[in-house]
């Protein structure tokens, strides 16, 4: 087994931190933010989170027997984030906001530019970019999603998972895909898949940070 | 005709660096390193690897630099110490390789500084603010440590059931001794400049504004006699050893430690990594050090009332 892990954790630091540093992101965890803003989050977070698993599958549908065992990891990944831009419906109700309203909102140009790079790579670069996509939002749950929610429930007095259930269930959720995705992205071997990996990691901290400034 | 000198010190300062800034006294041989490290002032995996870069540097053109000082550029804080966010990351990830690695690369900036008068070079601290668990330990190899009055410091990783892996017992037990090592890396607690200077941590507090002055003092004071004084502590390192295999040793258990840590130890761990964050803050005065004072009543108040030192919530 390779260590690509190690290598697209050091390949790719910069940009997380970038991440971190942007101001709107690092006052966000620092202090949280208004309500609008919270709201106007969660309307972009539910385009991403709906398009996740039609990438997925997107990315399944190219994916050769040489990568047999990404296709099986990414099946298994898709049962498990099945329905989940319905928790991001029912906190935008908890705040107020109807579903229709929600559904019926076009996500910003910048979800497109994340979306639409994510489709592409999945069918022009190489279809394991996928896994950088996933990188990117297992380390935004894992890493910064319990003190963000955390922040958002204090400075919002939200009572329990009200408002807040997708960030906390994911926070503690991906814990465990952190280390499924690690193993699978350590069985990568062929160049190709993993330069695919480390541009999709970089385009996504990027695009990410752009949805979070504009909100 | 240019130098020789000139060449290499050029070199050595044109490097583009968004970690660190460079500054060159000619008449000291003296490079400054100041960090700034955004959004925390850490030792984040860029930042680090700048830091070799210019380590190597210095030491691929021995007999260029004679002092190395080092000092913060971010106002309150000289070093929070490790990537907190990095490590519930990999921790997360189950990534016992990763942590290693960043263990490993932090030992090998120790060891420089360790090494450092047997490549010519005398090294000076200047501590202005808080400085905790890793900021201390990477500051407790130089040869000359400079605290400003109202500096804090602490080994806080216990709080989350970890402990300072980088070199803090070693150094430690060498400067101050065993018993102070046992209480600081044990206890989690904060130490004014004053204390760690009373327990010969620190060589040298001074009011808070005069740190500039005492760089210059000190390295002025050593200049004369540099040479005897970089052979002594070559001697001292013989008389008193800290050992590279010790220090990767301790890594190594700190990384094993590390995957333990429960939901609980990183969501403490992620709570100071977010007052860090504040401290950032335009405006911010509480950082890290208040949260962990927080957290240090938390625990008193626990203690009291239950007899019992885990913390009901977090």
């Amino acid at each position: 087994m390779s260590n690509f892990f190690i290598d697209l954790v050091t390949a790719t630091d910069e940009a997380r931190r970038e991440f971190e540093t942007h101001p709107v992101v690092f006052a966000s965890v620092a202090n949280g933010m208004s309500i609008d803003r919270y709201r106007a989050l969660l309307g972009e977070l539910y385009h991403i989170v709906w398009h996740f698993n039609p990438i997925c599958a997107a990315a399944v549908s190219r994916i050769t027997d040489e990568f047999a065992n990404v296709r099986d990891f990414l099946y298994r990944h898709m049962h498990e984030e099945s329905g989940h831009e319905q928790w991001v419906l029912n906190d935008l109700e908890a705040l107020g906001v109807s579903r229709e309203h929600a559904i019926s909102r076009p996500p910003s140009p910048n979800v497109l530019a994340l979306v639409g790079f994510n489709y592409w790579a999945s069918d022009r670069r190489h279809p394991c970019s996928v896994l950088g996509m996933m990188y990117v939002l297992e380390v935004l749950a894992a890493v910064y999603g319990g003190p963000f929610s955390a922040t958002v429930k204090e400075t919002l007095f939200l009572e329990g998972d009200r408002g807040t259930s997708f960030l906390s269930s994911h926070a503690s959720l991906d814990a465990a895909h952190m280390a499924e995705l690690r193993d699978i992205l350590n069985q990568l071997t062929i160049a190709e898949a993993k330069s695919a990996v480390v541009e999709s990691v970089l385009v996504n901290f990027r695009q990410i940070t752009s949805v979070f400034a504009a909100v | 005709m240019t130098s020789p000198e000139a060449v290499g010190i050029g070199a050595l300062l044109s490097r583009p660096y968004k970690s660190i800034r460079l500054e060159w006294s000619s008449e000291l041989s003296a490079l400054r390193v100041r960090t700034c490290v955004t959004p925390v002032q850490c030792y984040s995996l860029s930042a680090m690897g700048e830091l070799q870069r210019v380590l190597l540097d210095i030491a691929e053109n021995q007999g260029l630099v004679k002092h190395f000082v080092m000092t913060s550029d971010v106002p309150g804080v000289f070093n929070f110490g490790g990537d907190l966010s990095l490590f519930v990351l990999l921790i997360r990830a189950r990534d016992h390789e990763s942590l290693r690695l960043y263990g490993r690369r932090c030992v090998d900036l120790l060891w420089w500084m360790e090494t450092a008068a047997q490549i010519g070079v005398h090294t000076t601290v200047l501590v202005q603010g808080d400085t905790l668990g890793g900021g201390l330990e990477s500051v407790m190899p130089f040869h000359k440590v400079i605290f400003e009055r109202s500096a804090q410091a602490g080994f806080p990783e216990v709080l989350f059931n970890s402990f300072p892996g980088m070199g803090a017992w070693n150094f430690t037990i060498r400067k101050a001794g065993f018993a102070v090592a046992n209480e600081m890396i044990l206890s989690g607690k904060l130490y004014t400049a004053e204390q760690l200077h009373e327990c010969r941590l620190v060589d040298m507090v001074v009011d808070d504004g005069c740190g500039e002055d005492a760089i210059e003092e000190a390295m002025r004071a050593v200049h004369p006699r540099l040479r005897g004084t970089l052979a002594a502590l070559q001697a001292r390192s013989i008389a008193a050893p800290v050992t590279y295999q010790s220090l990767m040793d301790i890594v190594d258990r700190w990384t094993v430690n590390s995957l333990n840590l429960t939901d609980r130890d990183l969501k403490l761990m992620e709570r100071l990594a977010r007052a860090q964050a504040r401290k950032g803050t335009r405006g911010a005065t509480e950082g890290a050090v208040e949260e962990i004072k927080r957290v240090e009543l938390e625990r008193a108040w626990g203690e009291e009332r239950t007899g019992i030192t885990e913390w009901a919530s977090l």
